[in-house]
């Protein structure tokens, strides 16, 4: 006897079944499809975005988050949970359709049948298996949300009638297949292949041929009009992230990471700037909003919300797909709050962890840009002020630019203005030129140069703020104005390398200032220093440390650079303490995204907050590779009342101190 | 409503600042150059109020080299209608006599109804340029306004006097007003009216055409003010140092008389 099944017994082969049963598979899905272009209508009120460039690229991104769910999986339960029951979900979905494949198409065309032999039998019991892996990961997500559902996860009647319809269909699938092996298979070698379907078979098998077959058949119907709604109900409720959010990432941002969109500023047709209006946001924003699921990894991570800020991530996503469906007119600005606005640091832990492909930060930098060029708003007047200061003299800290080289004149470090002859050109930055605690960063680090018998050069006076801090406010105007000049100086000294100790330096050079026309090789301290001391240039001696080490936000989620800063700690000795958000996972000091120039009025002190976890670890030194970090840091280990036993210093403060 | 607001272009106060080869004045070299601040106050104020009277028409006025023309434009974007360059490569070398005589001259057959511009300047601080151009334009004017309003015809305003104390004044257009800080936060500039400002009208017009007063005063020399012995650290028994402390108060002050 060859294992097989006959499909559609009981039911019929005829068309007393076939026409309802497409009938109602073409009105699904027909539903589906106009729910989804409604949608689409939606989405093209914002302005065009090329996202379809690199396909391959993209097309293998979406496969890897897809199909091993790479994102979702790094939160490990309800991570492991869910992708268990996508692929048990995508196995009784290909299940489903080889049946429909072979009897509606090969076995009714061409006499063709493969489900059967080893072949069935191992389609029998994945299937089963699949749709005991999907009752059970379901079942833990049911209980997860309804009965320990973690603090803000956020419940709609959504998620209520996914729940149900999921488990209604699950169920209804092994009744139906329980009524049919009760009648045709219990006794037989094949039932043992479908072990739930020999469960159910055994419980419900005392009703008798007759019963069984009424049950069989009412059943069946049933569960084919079950998930006849679930199509009809994907564009309508959160089920339509299967859809979009893997579609997002086909349309993810390639990089380079967290590079923004520069404003063209010599078309002088353009007379808004920034996004007020849904329609000023690009189809990509709010197809976002579309492929967010609420679940809340960006909100657990956001610095901001995490210090009584009223800023969600998830929140302005949400509310920007609110404003775009029902009241495109509306200001986002009033919508999401300015305080809401202003409270981003841009650490960017929100699009890091976003399983969903979405892109946070970009949004809000938008409005900002929004309020900063279109009504000189900003969060407070000592912002105005810093932003004046650097308009006179170059940085935010309103020190006469003529003393920005001043630091470096006792250690014979020349401007290139005076010997242009280096290996490679050190842009300082505005808080290691004019700030006492990261001067003495910037000496640290010319003095490893000088170690290494590299030839460093300045730009001094010439060098101007990067504009970054600015940038992030939302003063493009500015950030572009800086940059020009910065740029233009640099190409007049030919220079071929840059080294910075700032990571909003390196970053503002690396990235942006390529859309500004600078190609010169870029490369952060760290990285440089690694190179030396590896290469046997640089030579230290390893002295015991105990340490705990902060990725600072632009080295780290925005430049993947976690690897050099440690190997030069553990090079230098230090005993490293992890602290429990490290990495990927670090929280901000507060001071990205700008807020380095404004008060924060609002919550608690994001840097307070991180000190104390570095104090958590009982290391001696809190070792960070910025100077915003470094900054707040020193001020952090006041408030956290802990400056007697925890030292923040910088990476290159402890290697200056080891050179051999 | 014809509004004039006259400005002038200071270095940075946190420039590092050296006496020049002549001795007279500051050396122009390393410094960073922006609006004076009290002139800040004056631009808002003066934009504030075209903006309340419909048909306000205001011209920023600034004397000076080629180079106050980008103090100028800062000018133009927060809302100046357009700019009256007074080119003058010699300008630091003026008095403020010669400062007022060329701005009312520049005025005289005008018609402004109202003349703004800062109390004094942060370089040379003389806070003299408002009130002589009211004296030499015979009309009324009012130094270092903190509180501006203007109904019908009529300036009210506060003026803040020594002391803490501060006098209220009402007065009939036409009149100068010269503003002091608090009377207004400056705005900044948006990024459209930044480009705007770079289309306006900013004509330049040679010193040589307005200035026909005489200089009444001289510089003589400018020097740092000489370091003068630091701070005197007493010590020793309590009973002891507080009969020298007062021995000190009563010889090298007032407080005790």
């Amino acid at each position: 006897m060859e294992f097989t099944r006959e499909i559609y017994w009981n039911v019929g082969h005829g068309a007393e079944t076939l026409v309802p049963m497409y009938l109602f598979a073409f009105a699904a899905i027909g539903l589906l499809v106009r729910g989804f272009l409604q949608r689409v209508k939606v989405y093209k009120q914002g302005l065009p975005l090329n996202r379809t460039d690199h396909l391959g690229k993209r097309i293998r991104h979406m496969v890897e988050n897809v199909l091993l769910q790479k994102k979702v999986a790094r939160v490990r339960w309800p991570g492991l949970l869910h992708g268990l029951f996508f692929w048990g979900f995508g196995l009784l979905f290909i299940g489903t359709t080889l049946i429909v494949i072979q009897a509606d198409f090969t076995d009714l065309l061409f006499d063709v049948k493969f489900l059967k032999g080893t072949f069935y039998l191992l389609f029998s019991i994945i299937l089963d298996v699949a749709g005991l892996v999907c009752i059970v990961m379901l079942a833990g997500l049911l209980v997860r949300r309804y009965f320990f559902a973690p603090e803000g996860l956020e419940t709609r009647n959504d998620d209520a009638i996914m729940h149900a319809l999921l488990l209604a269909i699950l169920f209804t699938g092994f009744l139906v297949e329980g009524a049919r092996i009760a009648v045709t298979e219990l006794g037989t070698p094949l039932s043992f292949w479908s072990p739930i379907g020999l469960l159910v078979a055994n419980t419900i098998s005392g009703m008798g041929e007759g019963g069984l077959r009424a049950l069989h058949k009412v059943i069946w119907w049933f569960h084919l009009l079950l998930v006849m709604g679930f199509f009809v109900l994907i564009p309508l409720t959160k089920f339509r992230h299967i859809f979009t959010t893997s579609t997002n990432y086909l349309f993810d941002d390639l990089g380079p990471k967290g590079k923004l969109v520069n404003i063209d500023m010599e078309n002088e047709d353009v007379e808004t700037f920034g996004t007020t209006q849904v329609k000023q946001m690009t189809w990509k924003d709010i197809f976002d909003a579309d492929a967010c699921t609420l679940c809340m990894r960006c909100q657990d991570r956001c610095p901001a919300f995490n210090t009584g800020k009223p800023l969600s991530p998830m929140k302005v996503v949400n509310q920007l797909g609110e404003v775009a469906f029902n009241n495109p007119e509306a200001s986002l600005i009033d919508t999401f709050g300015k305080d809401v606005l202003w409270a981003c640091t841009t650490c960017r832990a929100c699009q890091e962890i976003c399983p969903a492909a979405i892109e946070h930060v970009n949004k809000i930098i938008d409005c900002r840009r929004a309020m900063v060029l279109m009504e000189g708003e900003f969060p407070g007047e000592e912002v105005m002020t810093a932003m004046e200061a650097t308009e006179v003299n170059g940085n935010p800290l309103g020190i006469g630019y003529a003393e920005r080289a001043d630091w470096a004149a006792e250690l014979g470090i020349k401007p290139l203005a005076e010997d242009a002859e280096v290996d490679v050109l050190y842009f300082v930055g505005c808080y290691a030129s004019f700030d006492k605690r990261n001067i003495a960063v910037a000496k640290s680090f010319i003095k490893l140069c000088q170690a290494a018998g590299v030839k460093v050069g300045i730009l001094g006076k010439e060098e101007k703020c990067c504009g970054e801090p600015m940038r992030k406010m939302g003063n493009e105007y500015l950030y572009q104005s800086l940059a020009v000049e910065n740029i233009e100086v640099i190409k007049s000294y030919g220079v071929k390398k840059i080294v910075t100790t700032c990571p909003h330096c390196f970053n503002t050079l690396e990235k942006d200032y390529r859309d500004l026309g600078l190609n010169v090789e870029v490369e952060t301290y760290l990285v440089f220093l690694e190179k030396l001391l590896a290469s046997g240039k640089l030579r230290i001696d390893a002295r015991e440390l105990s340490c705990t080490y902060h990725d600072s936000c632009y080295l780290g989620r925005h430049n993947d650079i976690y690897d050099a800063p440690r190997a030069l700690i553990k090079a230098a000795g230090g005993r490293l303490v992890e602290m429990e958000k490290n990495r990927a996972e670090a929280f901000c000091c507060s001071a990205g995204g700008g807020r380095i120039l404004a008060e924060e009025k609002i919550g608690e002190r994001i840097n307070i907050k991180r000190v104390k976890m570095a104090a958590e670890t009982g290391a001696a030194t809190l070792l960070s590779n910025c100077p915003f970090c470094l900054t707040m840091f020193e001020d952090g280990v006041k408030g956290a009342e802990v400056e007697e036993t925890l030292k923040p210093r910088d990476i290159a403060e402890i290697l200056a101190e080891r050179i051999v | 409503m014809k509004i004039l607001v006259c400005i002038k272009q200071v270095p940075d106060m946190e420039s590092k600042f050296k006496v020049d080869a002549g001795g007279t004045w500051y050396a122009k070299t390393d410094l960073a150059w922006r609006m004076n601040e009290y002139d800040e106050y004056a631009v808002e104020q003066a934009v504030q109020l075209k903006e309340q009277e419909k048909d306000g028409d205001l011209t920023v006025l600034c004397i000076g080299s080629e180079k106050v023309k980008e103090t100028m434009k800062k000018a133009l974007a927060m809302g100046c209608d357009r700019g009256a360059h007074i080119t003058d490569e010699e300008v630091s070398g003026k008095e403020p006599y010669q400062i007022a005589g060329i701005i009312a001259e520049y005025a005289k057959d005008k018609n402004f109804d109202l003349i703004f511009t800062g109390m004094q300047s942060q370089d040379r601080g003389s806070a003299q340029v408002g009130i002589l151009v009211a004296e030499m334009l015979g009309i009324p004017g009012i130094t270092t306004v903190v509180r501006f309003a203007f109904k019908d015809g009529v300036v009210d305003v506060k003026r803040e006097l020594e002391g803490g104390i501060k006098a209220c004044v009402s007065v009939n257009a036409p009149a100068v007003i010269t503003c002091q800080l608090g009377l207004n936060t400056p705005r900044y500039p948006t990024l459209p009216n930044i480009m705007k400002a770079k289309k306006k009208e900013l004509l330049s017009t040679p010193v040589q055409e307005l200035l026909k007063v005489e200089a009444r005063q001289e510089t003589a020399k400018m020097y740092f003010p000489e370091k003068k012995g630091g701070g005197l650290v007493l010590e020793g028994d309590a009973a002891a140092l507080a009969d020298q402390l007062i021995k000190i108060l009563k010889e090298k002050t007032a407080v005790l008389s």
